[in-house]
């Protein structure tokens, strides 16, 4: 028999104290949804099952018992820190769960510029860190958008990424340690050395779990010397993406490693560049590091790009301060709001991955058949944002308006198809649906084609360590009814 | 934004803007979506309507004005100038007032209540003064009424004023509640967008004498940034309550003593 509402905001009373359990109602409305869904949030309609409560936790072990009563009592569970998720990670999907916040564990434990790592727990902003450690001369190398937004423990559950991808990588490859609680109410660590090679490396079950698994604690990153009197800021304007991906192909097979490396078509650049570049794409790259490291490197761009006739070099100042701009803070979320109401103007982005020889293909025809294919479409364009030896990113980029809807069919009418147009080519051509937002709750019809015949893997992951089916449901993995 | 190393002056006393995206300013993309939730309106009764879009500037501006036609602005101009004339709304009026007059006739002409660059917010009052109309300022709404009256409210000292206005008209449109300019789809920027935009050059208004007047007068001799920085102040106390009693005592019970 399952607990009533009051029964579940009963027990989490009696476990951490009535302060910490929040029901108060819009609280609760505002914490069964994330970005996903913000135009719901903006008109005050919240279509999913609200919450029970939301919990703030301080410690590891408040972590442990909450989970181990909702696990003993199969209620579902959400894990949050920041709240800047995309996707639909956020998502109450099931009546009467509990979000667990973890914001409050906003505990900076260790820098350790010996060792070069630090040790933070879920709550910590990144942004917080980032400039604690600048001030030190570190950085983390990691600068998602949502850099002033986005904590620890988020950032590992969605595997995040940052626009210094190409020289840092992903958080994957800076995580060196985790602390993670699972639905048993187990506490594990996973200790912090440079490699190991006892068996698989699990911090790849952790890392990108989305709150499926397991609740992250406690995250132990690398950190690196921090440079920017070496920064060298390059931009280019050009005619097509394809040569565009032809470059940045080029730049990584040699073996450099600018620290951005970004391909915007027309469209997308010109919400950012139309000062220097109509109707025209933009290539653009940054060499950092170390000096002679960071010369060499612009230095071989400058070579690789001057061997196209279509490129034509920007002053660097243009891309320094458009660098400078590029984040999402708390006011321009706000901002955000206020535009998408008067205009009744709304944009997403959706982001996928694929090799050298199948980018440009994809880019083009999920393009085309959203131009045809969406009504309403005001903006489609994208860009490529982060580069591997093997192939690149697509971050599409699209806005809509909103006409003849109900606040809940704007996901039905706009979101969804352009969304499964970008997904069904991506995979259709062999790419990944998801680059680094995470699957969330809204890609989740596409998992198993995702997955192909490694998909037991993630479904076996999900029966050993959630077997009651508390942990995020209805993400990565779709809610079976 | 302008970032504050890159606020500098140059020989010329100008500021490079280059650097940064261009944007409308608030008042003038208030002014545009009031036009066309006016034209909106009015093509709803099956009234015929026009609208003309008027910028002064170099082609840059010309994506502005594409985006206007592709919002069915009937018209898109740009006066082609390459003078300074930041803070010389004196020209400004001119030509505008000059093209109302003797090319393209108008009934009601709405503005925005200053510019970002020069903020002289003189043009709507001059506009209105060379062609001898009644000028609305700080306008906050337009409403269509009978066929040459408008319904227009704006900002007034202690209050909001609703009026009825006979055209011919200058409004100048003030703080208004929604500073967002709607969004062309897709379709529509290929189907309306594409057009020419009409160019004419300034020349041709005859600004020479007056522009040598004007300089005459008003001379720019420095620029100078304005710093709006605000200050905060943490109070500090071992309890909420003394806290909230620092905060009463030190800040505001003068100032509610005094309402």
């Amino acid at each position: 028999m399952p607990l009533t509402r009051e029964q579940v905001v009963e027990g989490l009373v009696k476990i951490l104290g009535v302060e910490k359990v929040i029901t108060d109602e819009q609280v609760l409305k505002e914490s069964s949804i994330d970005r996903f869904r913000k135009y719901e949030d903006i008109c005050g309609v919240y279509t999913q099952p609200i919450p029970a409560a939301v919990v703030n936790v301080e410690s590891t072990e408040e972590v442990s018992v909450v989970l181990k009563f909702a696990n003993e009592n199969i209620i579902n569970v959400v894990p949050r820190t920041g709240h800047s998720a995309t996707e639909g990670g956020l998502e109450t999907a099931v009546e009467n769960s509990i979000v667990v916040d973890g914001s409050g564990m906003n505990r900076l434990i260790k820098i350790d510029t010996y060792n070069m790592q630090a040790t933070a727990e879920c709550g910590v902003s990144l942004e917080e860190l980032e400039n604690k450690l600048r001030k030190q001369g570190y950085t983390t190398g990691h600068s998602p958008q949502s850099k002033p937004l986005a904590q620890m423990g988020g950032l590992v559950a969605t595997r995040s990424i940052g626009q210094l991808s190409t020289l840092y990588g992903g958080i994957e490859d800076m995580v060196v340690g985790i602390e993670a609680v699972f639905p048993n109410g187990q506490i594990s660590r996973i200790k912090n050395v440079p490699r190991r090679a006892a068996g698989p490396d699990i911090r790849h079950i952790i890392i990108g779990n989305e709150g499926a698994l397991c609740y992250i604690t406690e995250v132990t990153v690398k950190i690196f010397k921090y440079m920017p009197e070496n920064n060298l800021f390059y931009g280019y304007t050009l005619e097509n993406m394809k040569t565009g991906f032809e470059i940045l192909r080029e730049v990584m097979v040699e073996g450099y490693k600018p620290s951005v490396a970004r391909l915007y078509d027309p469209e997308d650049g010109a919400y950012h560049f139309s000062h220097f570049a109509d109707d025209k794409c933009v290539l653009i790259f940054v060499a950092e590091g170390p000096k002679a490291i960071a010369e060499a490197t612009g230095r071989a761009i400058e070579e690789i790009v001057g061997k196209y006739d279509e490129c034509k070099r920007v002053d660097s100042q243009l891309i320094k301060r458009w660098f400078d701009n590029l984040n999402w803070d708390p006011a321009k979320v706000a901002e955000e709001r206020v535009e998408i109401a008067e205009t009744q103007n709304i944009g997403f982005t959706t982001e996928v991955s694929g090799n050298w020889d199948i980018i440009n293909d994809i880019y083009e025809v999920c393009i085309e058949r959203i131009r045809n294919e969406i009504p309403d479409i005001t903006l489609i364009g994208g860009h490529s944002s982060h580069s591997y030896i093997n192939g690149t990113n697509m971050y599409f980029v699209y806005y809509y308006n909103l006409v003849d809807i109900t606040p809940e069919e704007e996901i039905t009418k706009y979101h969804y198809p352009i969304q499964d147009i970008i997904v069904e080519e991506t995979l259709k051509a062999g790419g990944s649906m998801c680059h680094h937002h995470g699957v969330g709750k809204h890609r989740t019809h596409f998992i198993k084609e995702e997955y192909g015949s490694s998909y037991h893997i993630l479904e076996t992951l999900k029966k050993a360590f959630d077997p009651r089916g508390i942990m995020n449901m209805g993400t990565i993995l779709p809610i079976k009814r | 934004m302008l970032s504050n190393e890159d606020w500098v002056v140059d020989s010329n006393l100008s500021i490079d803007v280059s650097f940064v995206k261009n944007i409308l300013n608030c008042f003038d993309e208030s002014a545009l979506e009031m036009t066309l939730k006016l034209s909106d309106y009015v093509k709803g009764l099956n009234i015929p309507i026009n609208l003309t879009a008027l910028t002064i500037g170099d082609k840059k501006l010309d994506t502005y004005l594409k985006t206007l036609y592709a919002l069915r602005f009937d018209k898109a101009l740009r006066i082609n100038n390459n003078e300074d004339i930041r803070f010389l709304p004196q020209i400004v009026a001119h030509v505008i007032s000059q093209y109302v007059k003797e090319i393209n006739k108008q009934d009601v002409i709405i503005l925005g209540r200053q510019s970002g660059e020069g903020d002289n917010g003189k043009t709507p009052l001059l506009v209105a003064e060379i062609l001898k109309w009644p000028c609305i300022t700080q306008v906050i709404n337009i409403e269509a009424d009978k066929e040459d009256t408008l319904k227009v409210t704006n900002m007034v000292d202690g209050g909001i004023l609703t009026q009825i206005i006979r055209t011919p008209c200058v409004l100048s449109v003030g703080n208004a509640p929604n500073s967002y300019m709607r969004v062309p789809t897709l379709r529509d920027k290929m189907k309306y967008g594409k057009r020419e935009i009409d160019v004419l050059e300034i020349d041709e208004f005859n600004i020479k004498a007056l522009l040598d007047t004007c300089r005459n007068e008003c001379e720019l001799k420095s620029l100078e940034k304005i710093s709006h920085e605000r200050q905060g102040v943490i109070i500090e106390g071992k309890t909420p309550a003394e806290k909230a009693r620092i905060l009463y005592d030190s800040y505001l019970k003068e100032r509610l003593e005094k309402l």
